[in-house]
């Protein structure tokens, strides 16, 4: 029961993020990032509810609120004002899916030995795999970002994929842990905001190839 | 709440140095916190030897905290850096283990480094000063990791990061390991002691920072190298090899001349003491070389009389050296400067800092019936005794290093009579000298209070020397070489040679006073005539006739020509009219250091082209820094 409403939560989370790689537009992709968080936050619940744990609804609670209401208002407030990148012309989405796809494929690789043993006693190893993909993608997402607003996506779908290993892998962390990440995750997507407003000061941009002239 | 800070520090001070005299006469203890700090927790260990240093540390941040209450004013900034700084000097020889230790030695390197920075930003050449910030933490850095690849090495030879462990394994380990973990300790601790060629963080920190923050750092922090070099050398890594202690011997005999040779020269008051600390450090690693010579070839009772002499002078460095420091801080208070070209006649304006440097003085240029005396005599002992050891090229290196240590002796004489002479006497050079202010109180107090602890310490002698013995015995075992005699005399090695320091203070004295009670008691009264003073028949005397320091070092310069190979510049401005008269005539002699030229500048060179190599990944562009990140993270995961 519980392995499977893991796995088919996990992998509605993954198919979502493939669905974010492959939208272009700002606005989309933050709706897409709701969308990720609500499935991530279900699945804490129903971890929580099914293995026992309720300091992980809490848990589960917390990151709805954060992930879901809060950082995607500072999000909006962050592209209030931004030039809207204007969709060039035959510039697909076709090869970063099909490089997000790969990255699945590697994260089943990488995590053979967790997951594809039998003799573990873990319920729900059978998402960690996709979990794990969701990670490597963000970071994908992270990297090719042509934008300061690309990246923050790419960073935050890392950490919502880093969070959802963690709830798959262990049944929560210690909560201070978990306090502890929240809060480092909105102190950054604040600071992000800082640094937004500044590099629109200087460059009137928010493209990173502006910050080229900060190397030392 | 800066004057708060510095009693609290005072009181830390004057309590570790307590604890410390109690651990030195045998009081151990043990604290282990295993929660509070990750990999092995936190370890404190009390032996003779931590305790010799604790209460060095301790007595000495007394008078410089008191010191500080007058020197830095109403200045807050610096007073919480300062605390920290004493505390982790304190933590250093009681840590047990190898974190302790390095959070220690870490936090004490942080501290100054950031009180280095903080006397620069107040000081006159801010660039020169971040400069000062910049080498003094590459350097200490640079030594942090060879001490930490030689400890980490250890701890895995070993299975332990706790160091009583490893001196219970260390006999086991091969003749090679053990010198290869003792090369890298003594790199690293030799970095912090300041011995020569690692030294060249030494004049630049050490005047940078405020002089309450210099004394310690002369007088005390560059001891914690030596006291990790003895700690490696006679407890975690013995049995010893001789190479070690013919190293020491050569690197102290070589720090100890190019030490005083560049103090010399030097016309900053400050700078001029901070090289003549690695005189000192330089005299101290060569007692300690003796001793683990002696310690390797089984002499135990010469190793144990060069320890005690080495662990004298660090004591005695300590107080002499934070006196002087102290005082040279009560002149840059009173006048603003260091320069001594600048300086001159402040006898008259600071009576007691001028009395206070030259007691400082007199001790550090080993005359009696100081301190420096007793503790250069003691050495000179042991080394002399180096007759007694039967290979010739062990021999050959004592010979030197006596040679090197007598030199050193005769320089140092000739510098603080530069130090003091240019300083304190005569007229004014600059009206900043000539409106000098003495002292505050509470500077006062601290250095009258150092300079008494100078005479005690050589008065004292008899009572001191056994109880060093003692600490020492505890690295090297060994029956007492020094026997008390008659009138308090120190009779070393049996009959090998005695001293009795209150019959030469006596004699001293009686010299001095004798002829003023003669003349008291026959009644002769001179009847003094006041006229000015014989000026070679000029008409005119001013301030710029005077000498000056680098007139003073001139003959040095000449003499020592090879090892400063100064650069002279004679600038000549002539009247346009007639090239007999000479409108302003400039000149310059500044010297090199060898050792930036043949070793820092290639390695600064070579690191910096190795530099520019690396530099081809530093695009500039983030989104291929963060294909770096995934790359590591996907390579890391597959291949483990």
């Amino acid at each position: 029961m519980m392995a499977t409403v893991a796995n088919l939560l996990a992998f509605v989370a993954l198919a979502v993020t493939l669905v974010l790689v492959w939208r272009q537009s700002w606005r989309g992709r933050v709706r897409l990032f709701i969308v990720q968080s609500l499935v991530l936050g279900a699945l804490a619940a129903a971890i929580g509810l099914l293995a026992r744990r309720p300091v992980l609804l809490l848990v589960a609670a917390v990151f709805l609120v954060v992930k879901t209401w809060l950082i995607p208002r500072v999000l909006r407030r962050m592209a209030a004002g931004a030039p809207l990148r204007p969709v060039r012309p035959g510039r697909s989405s076709g090869i970063p899916v099909l490089v997000a796809g790969g990255l699945v494929v590697v994260a089943y690789v990488i995590m053979l030995p967790v997951s594809g043993l039998a003799s573990s006693a873990l319920p729900t190893r059978g998402a960690i795999p996709l979990a794990f993909a969701m990670a490597l993608i963000g970071l994908f997402v992270c990297v090719t970002g042509r934008d300061a607003l690309g990246q923050v996506t790419g960073f935050l779908v890392f950490e919502n994929a880093i969070f959802a290993l963690g709830v798959v892998a262990t049944y929560g962390m210690p909560g201070i842990v978990e306090a502890g990440v929240f809060l480092e995750v909105l102190v950054i997507v604040l600071l992000m905001e800082g640094v937004l407003v500044q590099m629109r000061r200087e460059h009137d941009s928010l493209d990173v190839d502006r910050l080229r002239e900060l190397r030392g | 709440m800066a004057a708060l800070v510095y009693t609290l520090t005072a009181l830390l001070g004057a309590a570790a140095a307590a604890t410390g005299v109690a651990g030195m006469l045998g009081a151990s203890w043990a604290v282990d916190v295993d929660w509070l700090v990750p990999l092995g927790g936190l370890a404190l260990e009390m032996d003779a030897l931590a305790g010799l240093f604790v209460a060095l540390v301790g007595a000495t941040a007394v008078p410089a905290s008191l010191y500080a209450i007058g020197y830095t004013g109403r200045e807050r900034r610096g007073c919480l850096a300062y605390l920290v700084f004493v505390a982790a000097m304190l933590a250093v020889p009681l840590a047990a283990n190898v974190m302790t230790f390095a959070l220690a030695w870490e936090l004490m390197s942080l501290a100054s480094y950031v009180l280095v920075l903080d006397g620069a930003r107040a000081g006159r050449e801010p660039a020169a000063s971040a400069h000062a910030g910049w080498v003094y933490a590459v350097m200490t850095h640079a030594g942090l990791a060879c001490m930490l690849a030689g400890m980490l090495l250890l701890t895995a030879w070993t299975g332990s990061a706790r160091f009583a462990d490893w001196t219970a394994a260390a006999p086991a380990l091969g003749a090679g390991a053990r010198s290869l973990a003792w090369a890298l300790l003594a790199l690293g601790f030799g970095a912090k002691a300041g011995g020569v060629p690692l030294h060249v963080w030494l004049p630049l920190a050490h005047p940078a920072a405020p002089s309450h923050v210099s004394a310690l750092m002369s007088g005390v922090m560059i001891k914690l190298g030596i006291y990790g070099l003895l700690r490696a050398s006679f407890v975690w890594l013995a049995p010893a090899l001789p190479w070690w202690g013919a190293t020491l011997l050569l690197v102290g005999a070589i720090s100890a001349v190019a030490g005083v040779l560049y103090a010399i020269v030097d016309r900053d008051l400050k700078r001029l003491l901070a090289f003549s600390s690695i005189e000192n450090v330089g005299i101290v690693l060569v007692g300690t070389g003796a001793a683990l010579t002696f310690a390797a070839t089984s002499m135990a009772g010469l190793a144990l009389l060069a320890l005690a002499a080495a662990l004298y002078h660090v004591v005695n460095h300590a107080a002499f050296k934070s006196l002087l420091f102290m005082a040279a801080g009560g002149v840059l208070h009173g006048t603003g400067t260091r320069d001594m070209e600048a300086l001159g006649g402040l006898i008259k304006r600071q009576p007691w800092t001028a009395a206070c440097f030259l007691v400082g003085a007199v001790a550090i240029a080993g005359l009696p019936p100081l301190n420096g005396f007793v503790s250069e005599w003691l050495m000179f002992q042991a080394l002399l005794q180096n007759v007694l050891l039967p290979q010739p090229s062990l021999n050959l290196v004592f010979a030197l290093a006596i040679a090197g240590l007598a030199l050193a002796a005769g320089l140092a004489v000739a510098c603080f009579v530069k130090a003091f002479g240019i300083t304190f006497l005569a007229l004014p050079r600059s009206d900043a000298a000539a409106a000098a202010h003495e002292a505050p109180v509470t500077m006062r107090v601290a250095m009258v209070a150092t300079a008494v602890a100078c005479a005690a310490l050589a008065l004292g002698a008899s009572s001191i020397v056994p109880a060093l013995a003692v600490v020492a015995a505890t690295l090297v075992p060994a029956p007492p070489p020094v026997t008390l005699g008659a009138w308090l005399t120190l009779e070393v090695s049996g009959e090998f040679a005695s001293l009795s320091m209150p019959a030469v203070a006596l004699a001293l004295a009686g010299g001095i006073l004798l002829p003023v009670l003669l003349l008291a008691v026959a009644r002769v009264r001179p009847r003094p005539r006041r006229y000015e003073t014989w000026a070679c028949g000029r008409v005119l005397q001013t301030a710029r006739m005077e000498y000056t320091a680098t007139a003073f070092a001139d003959p040095f310069t000449r003499v020592f020509d090879f090892f400063y190979r100064p650069v002279k510049r004679l600038d000549i401005d002539r009247h346009p009219e007639s090239r007999f008269f000479v409108r302003r005539i400039r000149y310059e002699n500044p010297t090199r250091f060898i050792v930036d030229e043949w070793l820092y500048r290639p390695v600064g060179r070579l690191l910096r082209a190795a530099a520019r190599r690396v530099a081809v990944v530093q695009s500039g562009s983030p989104n291929l820094y963060l294909a770096y990140v995934l790359a590591a993270l996907l390579l890391l995961l597959l291949v483990a």
